[in-house]
């Protein structure tokens, strides 16, 4: 059942990548849902789930991306995996650490996603789309995953749930 | 033991029973001359009736101003429900017109391909716009069209405007269209007017440039730029924009010019998919006049440049 819930969610993020991203654009950028879905679920969980977690929605996403399939699927499931260990590492998981991880989680994957998207791109072009979608596209995934994180952690807290992070350990 | 005395009303005995007499005196003529005893009574009760008035207007002032608040309460409480039952009729009717008036756009741009469809000289499909932009990098759309409808991979997708992009993907029930805009997707193109050839490609910044054009090639600002036929998946003719910049560096051996597309990538809520087509123009059959007007196909001379 759990499972189920949790294939639905990474579908349901795919299909609101593909379908709210226009209406969560900000002068452009579009939010990258899936990673912050892996991320959240690799400092939710542990590095093994949000690795699987991760590959699953990259999969997805991959399925309806022009780019080859796989990109996507190896770059989220490394983003949930890294994320997920992370939270293993540090002691406490803050809404501070949550945004500088997922900025340097999602700049490694768009610089990647860019280097395989447009392999001839040249320096001044590369350097254009690093600063210009790259850089605030990472900032609105950090901010976005920031955002969630804020609001379980309230909703786990008002509701009395145990944290997961402190039952694992 | 003496009487006391009354000092509040000090009225004589004699007095006493002079008014008494009178009184009585004015029963017998009530009673025994009714009319004039009215008149004269009349005459004397206007005064008194003046003194009344006042105190009986404000009296009845205050009753109806109650009663009208009353009756004002009583219906204003039918008014606030009849008020809340309106604002609900307005809300729903407001959905209702804003639905109709969805479905009437959407109609009206499935219309305009439907007729553009039937007019134009190619086989396609329409398909509606389920998804867009799953992806940074990429521009691309997901239609609600796949293998099952006998869509493959490299198939044009177009607009009654226009030249939208190429199709890259086909899963069963979908596609993915990789959008004219986006640096992956190359196609050919000609100017309109002097019927130069180039290569039409997308920018990062999402723009269209058209490379490769002669370095004498006159062209200038404002030329319709439409698909020049050499490849498999669009015919020739169809507009794709205007030329609106056009630069060419010493050292450069082309010329290049920037693109304005025809077709709003942004706006998109159907399209055309390119299923087959026969060359416009061939030696055996002239394209006919109303394929040549269709909206999208610019006119193309009868020969060949």
């Amino acid at each position: 059942m759990i499972i189920a819930l949790q294939i639905a969610l990474c579908l349901g993020t795919v299909v609101a990548q593909a379908t709210l991203s226009t209406m969560l654009a900000i002068n452009g950028i579009y939010p990258d849902l899936c990673l912050v879905l892996a991320c959240l679920l690799g400092f939710f969980t542990n590095e093994y789930k949000g690795f699987l977690f991760g590959l699953m929605v990259g999969l997805f996403q991959d399925l309806l991306a022009p780019g080859g399939v796989g990109i996507n699927m190896i770059l989220k499931g490394l983003a949930g995996g890294l994320a997920g260990m992370t939270a293993h590492t540090i002691s406490t998981v803050t809404t501070l650490a949550v945004i500088i991880v997922t900025l340097a989680l999602s700049l490694g994957c768009g610089l990647a996603s860019l280097i395989m998207a447009y392999p001839e791109l040249d320096g001044p072009e590369a350097l254009r789309a690093i600063f210009r979608i790259l850089g605030p596209q990472a900032l609105y995934n950090s901010l976005l995953a920031a955002g969630f994180f804020w609001f379980t952690h309230m909703l786990r807290n008002s509701l009395g749930v145990v944290h997961f992070i402190q039952g694992r350990r | 033991m003496p009487r006391p005395e009354h000092t509040s009303f000090p009225i004589s005995t004699g007095f006493r029973r002079l008014l008494a007499g009178g009184l009585i005196l004015l029963l017998v003529l009530l009673l025994f001359l009714p009319r004039q005893a009215q008149e004269w009574l009349g005459q004397m009760g206007g005064p008194m009736a003046l003194i009344l008035e006042g105190p009986l207007h404000g009296v009845a002032a205050i009753q109806d101003s109650v009663g009208e608040t009353w009756n004002h309460y009583i219906a204003l409480q039918h008014v606030w429900e009849d008020n809340q039952r309106l604002k609900q009729e307005i809300q729903q009717l407001q959905g209702e017109q804003n639905r109709l008036r969805e479905q009437a756009i959407l109609a009206k741009e499935f219309e305009k391909l439907s007729k553009y469809q039937t007019t134009a000289p190619m086989t396609t499909l329409s398909a509606r716009i389920i998804g867009r932009n799953v992806s940074n990098w990429y521009r691309a759309i997901v239609i609600d069209k796949g293998t099952r409808d006998g869509i493959h991979a490299e198939m044009g997708v177009i607009t009654h405007a226009g030249v939208v992009g190429r199709v890259i993907r086909v899963n069963a029930i979908t596609s993915i269209v990789l959008l004219l805009s986006d640096p992956n997707v190359a196609i050919t193109g000609m100017i309109q007017t002097s019927r130069d050839e180039g290569i039409i490609q997308g920018t990062p910044q999402g723009t269209l440039q058209m490379k490769y054009l002669p370095p004498l090639s006159p062209v200038q600002v404002g030329d319709a730029v439409v698909t020049s036929g050499l490849t498999d998946d669009f015919p020739r003719g169809l507009h794709i924009g205007h030329i609106q910049q056009i630069t060419k560096a010493a050292t450069d051996l082309f010329q290049s010019g920037e693109i304005t597309p025809i077709v709003d990538f942004s706006k998109l809520e159907g399209v055309l998919v390119i299923t087959s087509f026969q060359p416009t123009i061939s030696a055996e059959s002239p394209p006919s006049e109303e394929s040549e007007e269709s909206e999208g196909m610019i006119p193309v001379p009868q020969h060949l440049p």
